[in-house]
């Protein structure tokens, strides 16, 4: 025990290291696909762009950054709380329909402009993409405190049931939100589309600035991934543990209890609704269909894959999930049928792939790739004494 | 900070051995010749999985019949999925990423696609500010009347911000759909309709045409709003809506929508409150079409539906020499089975004005676009036509001038052709 109290100091100072040095390198590779994407790429030889379209298309590389987003969302409410959230995608839904709302000319009826790149001539409410930002992000997270209020009083199976309702009852507002008493909220099936070009400095980005856009989704995530760190190591951080560790013994210490676990959903709202309004931008338009419940339960495979609780390791799930979904199955299975002349339908086995993976990752990686160092000294707690008593 | 120097190390190896991996395929792909490439863009996962894959074979076997030759130049056929495993169908970001992997692929002309009106919203925006382009896209099964004529508020100018079309379809709208529709109900000589939708797209689509036609040729339309009333999905009765329609006295009830979204029991609710479809008929849209299980419903007997074009069947009864049933007998030849729904026959019929376009023009994307919207046009004589009859492309808005309807009736438990209908 005092060994352990006189290495403390250290310990945080080799953690603090370990977080600057991969944020420094995750830095680094983000300049580099940057540069590399906006300023070379055109130039290489049409093979190597090739290559790219197959394996690695920069528009797969700005959407696994949406998920990253959202996934370190979750994690806050997962991770670090504790909180089993089986209803997520409504934050992501909250935060694309915001910008759908206040980036395009959906509300014809009146004609405002903000900081927007859009043309002045067309109606509609066009505000500055930062400004959306922060609008999403508040709305996500003002619902979040909206679905945290009645479940504070749930635990864990209770808890996770509540949030599938919250998860399935917003997408089906938005699906059928075209006529609420007369107001079109979401235009219903046929979506929202399509949404401003998002304006720096004042360059408007066109669809094919895909370099441009990934500096800003980077800068988006990095935010997140900064929020998540620093909330960690302070007073509301350690709270979120300590529930998530022994919810009982954290309320005997003094750790309010609902406000702290409403705190992490609305933290973990703010980042799904940051998420949702890039995701907007990034496909450029806003669709009821895409937010239904898998897209909840890839969101929580990525946090539990990559390592509940571990920021880093959450990034890698997502990077990789988000990957594998979009780009890696159908190019895998491109190749494999090219190479063996066959002709298997990869992507109509796509689920069977996921769901082989995740049995997989679980038999023989349960705590994630990257698994938190807390999580996996208790996970791994009770391996200890069985070889100790093997031992003896 | 030595660890960091590693690490860093560690990543520009990485970033070495891709680049040297890239390096390796390099001369492989030099050395094939330059074709031009079309495309299909498709969701290839879910429910539709069926028909879409389908279509790819269609066309796959189309191009070979005609040895991968558009006038001068060769063409390739590459085939995009639109849906993910994650959205378990089309889904929006993949559409995105496809919207920029077609312009990116430097030898790809024109795409046929897609399935989903959502994600040709996507798409097409992208194609049209294509910096050599803009890019052509030739739909098979988008129905959604708003890409390409003034339906909703901005449209359809948002979807083309380079003020220059570049977007056809060889399937009518739904509004033509609604309005034969309504046609063929003032025809039989009925006067008073209530009109329900499904709340969907689609669904809202068919009954907004159905009920603007309606009241433009002097029917009572007695249902309010401009596409009716709805009827939700998740219901399970629907008689406490059709009491309510009861009172109102109708001769039809006009159903837009899908029968996926619980029309069975819709369909069954209609006949135990209104009586069978002889006392107050019923009718559907071709979203009620190609489901045995409807056909075999005795409250279904009775109803009339419309398909938005010409069914396979009709298609081959009109003329059982021409190019649309040698295609078929050879499709059947190929696979072993028919062509699933009538949607292939669509997209073969898409792919022949894509090539026809290649043919006109000089081979870049600019070209073929501005074959189908500029001159005279892009027309499918109907000798070559898989449809049966000759296809011309508007220049000025991309949809197909045919506007065929076909009218059906569900009699002995089957689809029975009753007449093909021509929007007026």
């Amino acid at each position: 025990m005092a060994i352990s109290f006189l290495k403390r100091g250290e310990k945080k100072q080799k953690q603090s290291a370990s977080a600057r040095k991969w944020a420094i390198s995750l830095t680094l590779i983000a300049l580099a696909i940057w540069a590399f994407f906006t300023y070379f790429f055109d130039k290489t030889p049409d093979a190597v762009q090739s290559w790219f379209q197959v394996w690695l298309p920069p528009s797969t590389i700005n959407e696994s950054l949406v998920w990253v987003i959202c996934a370190l969302g979750l994690n806050i409410v997962v991770g670090y709380a504790g909180l089993l959230d089986l209803g997520f995608v409504a934050f992501w839904a909250f935060g694309g329909y915001t910008a759908g709302w206040f980036m395009s000319g959906f509300f014809h009826q009146v004609n405002i402009h903000f900081g927007s790149m859009s043309a002045k001539v067309i109606p509609g409410i066009h505000l500055s993409f930062w400004l959306v930002m922060i609008i999403a992000a508040l709305i996500a997270g003002f619902f979040g405190i909206i679905i945290g209020a009645p479940t504070l009083r749930l635990k864990s199976d209770y808890l996770a049931l509540v949030t599938l309702g919250f998860g399935e009852i917003i997408p089906q507002v938005f699906t059928n939100g075209e006529n609420i008493g007369g107001f079109n909220l979401s235009n219903g099936t046929k979506g929202i589309s399509p949404i401003d070009a998002i304006g720096v400095f004042g360059k408007r980005l066109g669809p094919f600035d895909l370099g441009w856009k990934f500096l800003i989704y980077f800068f988006l995530a990095a935010c997140m991934v900064f929020v998540s760190l620093r909330i960690r190591g302070g007073r509301l951080g350690r709270a979120w543990l300590a529930i998530r560790e022994d919810e009982l013994a954290a309320s005997m210490m003094g750790v309010p209890l609902m406000r702290t676990k409403l705190t992490a959903y609305a933290v973990g709202a703010f980042s799904g609704g940051i998420g949702g309004a890039v995701y907007a931008t990034h496909v450029n338009g806003i669709f009821a269909e895409r937010f239904n419940f898998s897209i909840s339960i890839i969101l929580l495979a990525m946090v539990v894959l990559g390592g509940m609780g571990n920021v880093w390791g959450v990034i890698i799930g997502a990077l990789l999930m988000a990957w594998i979904n979009a780009t890696g199955l159908p190019a895998i299975g491109d190749t494999f049928n090219n190479t063996f002349h066959t002709a298997i339908n990869f992507p109509s086995y796509n689920f069977l792939l996921f769901g082989g993976i995740l049995v997989l990752m679980m038999l023989f990686k349960r705590d994630g790739i990257l698994p938190e160092a807390r999580l996996k000294m208790i996970s791994h707690e009770n391996d200890d004494e069985a070889a100790n008593t093997g031992g003896h | 900070m030595t660890k960091l120097n590693r690490f860093v190390s560690v990543v520009a190896a990485a970033g070495l051995a891709a680049t040297a991996l890239v390096a390796g395929t390099i001369t492989s792909a030099d050395a094939a010749t330059k074709t031009l490439v079309i495309s299909s863009d498709l969701p290839l996962q879910g429910s539709s999985f069926d028909s879409n894959d389908s279509t790819n074979k269609a066309i796959e076997l189309y191009l070979k019949s005609i040895k991968y030759k558009a006038g001068k130049y060769t063409v390739s056929f590459k085939k995009y999925d639109d849906a993910t495993a994650a959205a378990g169908s089309w889904d929006a970001a993949k559409c995105a990423a496809n919207a920029q992997a077609h312009v990116a692929n430097k030898n790809e002309v024109a795409v046929m696609g897609t399935y989903n009106s959502g994600c040709a919203k996507i798409i097409v925006p992208v194609l049209n500010q294509d910096p050599k382009g803009p890019m052509l896209m030739v739909s098979d099964a988008n129905t959604n009347p708003g890409l390409t004529k003034a339906w909703n508020p901005g449209e359809p100018d948002v979807y083309y911000p380079n003020g220059v079309r570049n977007y056809a379809r060889v399937c009518t709208t739904d509004d033509n759909q609604g309005s034969a529709a309504a046609q063929f109900a003032k025809s039989i000589g009925i006067k008073k309709v209530y009109v329900l939708n499904d709340t969907q797209t689609y669904g809202q689509g068919v009954a907004q045409a159905f009920t603007t036609e309606a009241k433009k040729l002097g029917l009572t339309v007695l249902s309010s709003g401009v596409a009716g009333d709805g009827w939700d999905a998740k219901q399970s009765d629907y008689t406490a809506l059709f009491t309510k329609i009861k009172a109102l006295e109708p001769e039809m009830v006009y159903i837009g929508g899908i029968f996926d979204n619980n029309g069975g029991q819709l369909v069954k609710d209609k006949v135990n409150v209104l009586g069978d479809n002889t006392a107050v008929k019923m009718m559907g849209p071709d979203g009620f079409t190609g489901y045995p299980d409807l056909n075999k419903m005795p409250e279904a007997q009775g109803m009339y539906l419309t398909f938005a074009g010409l069914s396979t069947d009709l298609l081959l009864a009109n003329d059982p020499k021409g190019a649309g049933a040698s295609f078929v007998k050879n499709y059947k030849k190929a696979y072993g089975k028919d062509p699933v729904g009538s949607y292939p026959l669509y997209g073969v019929a898409a792919v022949q004005v894509i090539l026809a376009a290649i043919a006109k023009s000089d081979g870049t994307r600019k070209g073929v676009n501005n074959a189908v919207f500029s001159g005279s046009g892009i027309s499918i004589p109907a000798k070559q036509s898989v449809l049966g009859k000759e296809l011309k492309i508007s220049t000025l808005s991309g949809d197909t001038l045919a506007k065929d309807i076909t009218v059906e009736v569900i009699k002995n438990n089957d689809e029975t052709t009753l007449k093909a209908w021509t929007v007026k």
